[in-house]
C-alpha cells in the first residue's frame, strides 16, 4: 500500500484541516464532473479512489481506528458513470450507447452512419461520438439540433448546456475560473508560444 | 506567473534542444528551434531524468548557461521538430508563386539533409506528417467550413509525436494533451490571421464556418469561438493531471491554466504580439 500522506502530497506532520483541504482539492480536480464524457475518465476514475482510500486511512488512523473522524469521503462519484444516458427507443440506438459507453467509438460512429432516422435521439448521440473524438465544435451543433427537434428533454439540454458553459465550473488550480474570457487582461504576455507553430514566417529567424 | 527557477528551466531544456539540434544535424538545423519545439521535448521528457549542465555557445559566447544534455526524449523531440519544419517550409513553396516561394526554398534546400537523416530515423512520423499534411491542402482545396475538420488534420500529426511513447498510460495522456494542444493551436492561429485571410481570400475555416466576411468578430461568433476553445484546453489539462510531469509540474501547470488563456484572449483582441513573448523568455532578467 503506497504512503497516504504522499498520494495527498502532504507532510505527516499536516494537521487535520491541511489534511481535508488536501484531499477537498484534489477530489474537485478528480471529481467525476471535471471528467464527464472524457475519453480519460476510467484513469481519473483510479486516481479518485487512491485518493478516498488514503483519506479514509488518515482519517482512521487519527481518530484511532474510530468511524467518522474528520469527515468521510467522497463516496461512489464514478459508480453511476456513464450511466447518465437514460433508455433509447431503438435497438440500434441502444447499441449506439453501450458503444460510447464501453468506448468504441468507431463502432458507434458506424451504427450512427447506418441508421437513416435522424431524429433527436440519433442527433444527440452524433454529438457524444463527436465530443469523445474532440470534435467539439460539430458535437455542439448536433445537441442544439436534438433539443430543437425534442426541446423538453433534459439529457440533450444538459449535454447542450454543458457545450456552451460546462468548461466554466472546471477545475483551476487556486479556485480561479477556467476560461478564455475569464482570464485578467495581462500586461506581461505570458510564456506561451506554443502557438507560432503553424505561422512559418515568423519564427524562422528568431534564434 | 512564472517562477525564477521555472524560467532558468525552461531556457535549460530550449538551450538543451539547441545543441541536440546541433549535434545531431549540424549548425544550421539550430535555426529552427522554438518554444514550440521545447515544449514537445518537455512533455516527451521522462520527470526526474535532468541533469543540468552549462556550457557557452555562438549565441552566448561569454556567459555558461545551463543546458540538458541529449538524452531520447531530446533526440526524439530534435528529430520530429526537423521533420515537422521541412514540411512546413515545403509547404510554404506550394502555398507560394515563384517568387513568394523563394524564401521557402532556399530554407527547406538547406535542411533536406537534416530533413532525410530524420526521416530515415522516424519514418512512422514522417508518414503520418506528410499524409496529415495532405488532408490539410485537400480541405483547404474543398474550402471546407468545418473548423473541427480542419483543425483535426493538424491535431492528429502532434498527437502522433507521442506514439513512441512506451508507457500506455503516459502514451495515452499525452497523445490527447497533444491532440488538444494541436487543435487549440491551429484554431488560434486561424483566429489571428482573420482579417488578413479577410483582404486577400486565403483559406481561413474560421471564417468560413462563422461567416466573417470582413474578419470582425460578433459577439456571438466569439463566445461559440471561446467555447469551443476552452473545450480543448479543459481536454489538455484533465488529461495533463493524470501523469506526473515531475520537475516540470510547475511549469506546465502554469502554461496550461493560465498562459493559453491568456495568448488566446490577446488574439481575439488582436493584441497578441509574437515577439514580444519571445522576448521575455529569451532574455534572463
Amino acid at each position: 500500500m503506497n504512503d497516504p500522506y504522499q498520494i495527498l502530497g502532504i507532510p505527516e506532520s499536516a494537521s487535520d484541516d491541511e489534511v481535508k483541504k488536501a484531499y477537498r482539492d484534489l477530489a474537485r480536480k478528480y471529481h467525476p464532473d471535471n471528467y464527464h464524457d472524457n475519453p480519460l475518465a476510467d484513469l481519473a476514475q483510479e486516481k479518485m479512489k487512491d485518493i478516498n482510500a488514503a483519506y479514509e486511512q488518515i482519517t482512521k488512523m487519527r481518530s484511532g481506528g474510530r468511524p467518522g473522524g474528520t469527515g468521510s469521503a467522497y463516496s461512489g462519484g464514478y459508480s453511476g458513470y456513464g450511466g447518465g444516458y437514460s433508455a433509447s427507443g431503438s435497438s440500434v440506438l441502444q447499441q449506439v450507447r453501450i458503444a460510447i459507453q464501453s468506448g468504441n467509438i468507431s463502432r458507434a460512429e458506424a451504427l450512427l452512419a447506418n441508421y437513416s432516422d435522424h431524429n433527436a435521439e440519433w442527433n444527440f448521440l452524433r454529438g457524444a461520438v463527436c465530443y469523445r473524438r474532440g470534435w467539439m465544435d460539430e458535437a455542439k451543433r448536433y445537441y442544439q439540433t436534438a433539443c430543437q427537434m425534442e426541446p423538453g428533454n433534459p439529457e440533450y439540454r444538459h449535454a447542450l448546456e454543458f457545450m456552451e458553459n460546462g468548461t466554466r465550473s472546471a477545475y483551476q488550480p487556486g479556485g480561479g475560473v477556467f476560461g478564455t474570457e475569464q482570464c485578467a487582461p495581462n500586461l506581461c504576455l505570458p510564456l506561451c508560444c506554443a502557438y507560432s507553430l503553424l505561422s512559418s514566417g515568423g519564427w524562422i529567424f528568431c534564434c | 506567473m512564472l517562477s525564477e527557477e521555472d524560467a532558468v528551466r525552461f531556457r535549460s531544456m530550449y538551450c538543451g534542444l539547441c545543441h541536440t539540434l546541433g549535434s545531431r544535424y549540424g549548425a544550421a538545423a539550430r535555426m529552427i528551434l522554438n518554444y514550440d519545439f521545447t515544449y514537445l521535448a518537455i512533455f516527451l521528457s521522462e520527470a526526474g531524468k535532468e541533469d543540468v549542465r552549462h556550457r557557452r555557445c555562438i549565441v552566448h559566447p561569454v556567459h555558461p548557461r545551463p543546458y540538458l544534455p541529449t538524452n531520447d526524449a531530446l533526440a526524439l523531440a530534435a528529430d520530429e521538430s526537423v521533420i515537422l519544419t521541412y514540411w512546413q517550409l515545403r509547404d510554404g513553396v506550394t502555398d507560394h508563386d515563384w517568387l513568394h516561394g523563394l524564401k521557402y526554398r532556399s530554407l527547406s534546400a538547406v535542411l533536406e539533409p537534416a530533413y532525410r537523416k530524420a526521416a530515415a530515423l522516424r519514418p512512422a512520423f514522417d508518414r503520418v506528417v506528410r499524409q496529415q499534411l495532405d488532408v490539410l491542402s485537400k480541405l483547404e482545396a474543398q474550402q471546407c467550413s468545418s473548423i473541427d475538420e480542419a483543425a483535426d488534420a493538424f491535431a492528429k500529426l502532434l498527437e502522433y509525436a507521442a506514439d513512441e511513447i512506451a508507457d500506455p498510460v503516459r502514451r495515452r495522456v499525452l497523445r490527447q494533451m497533444l491532440y488538444h494542444l494541436g487543435r487549440w493551436i491551429y484554431l488560434i492561429d486561424a483566429a489571428d490571421d482573420l482579417k488578413e485571410d479577410a483582404v486577400s481570400g486565403n483559406y481561413n475555416p474560421v471564417l468560413l464556418r462563422f461567416e466573417l466576411t470582413d474578419g470582425v468578430w460578433t459577439s456571438e461568433a466569439r463566445r461559440e469561438f471561446t467555447a469551443t476553445l476552452d473545450h480543448s484546453i479543459h481536454m489538455v489539462t484533465t488529461a495533463f493531471e493524470l501523469w506526473d510531469f515531475g520537475v516540470w509540474t510547475p511549469l506546465l501547470s502554469n502554461t496550461l491554466y493560465t498562459s493559453l488563456f491568456q495568448a488566446g484572449k490577446s488574439v481575439l483582441d488582436g493584441t497578441f504580439q509574437k515577439s514580444a513573448v519571445r522576448k521575455r523568455i529569451k532574455e534572463p532578467s
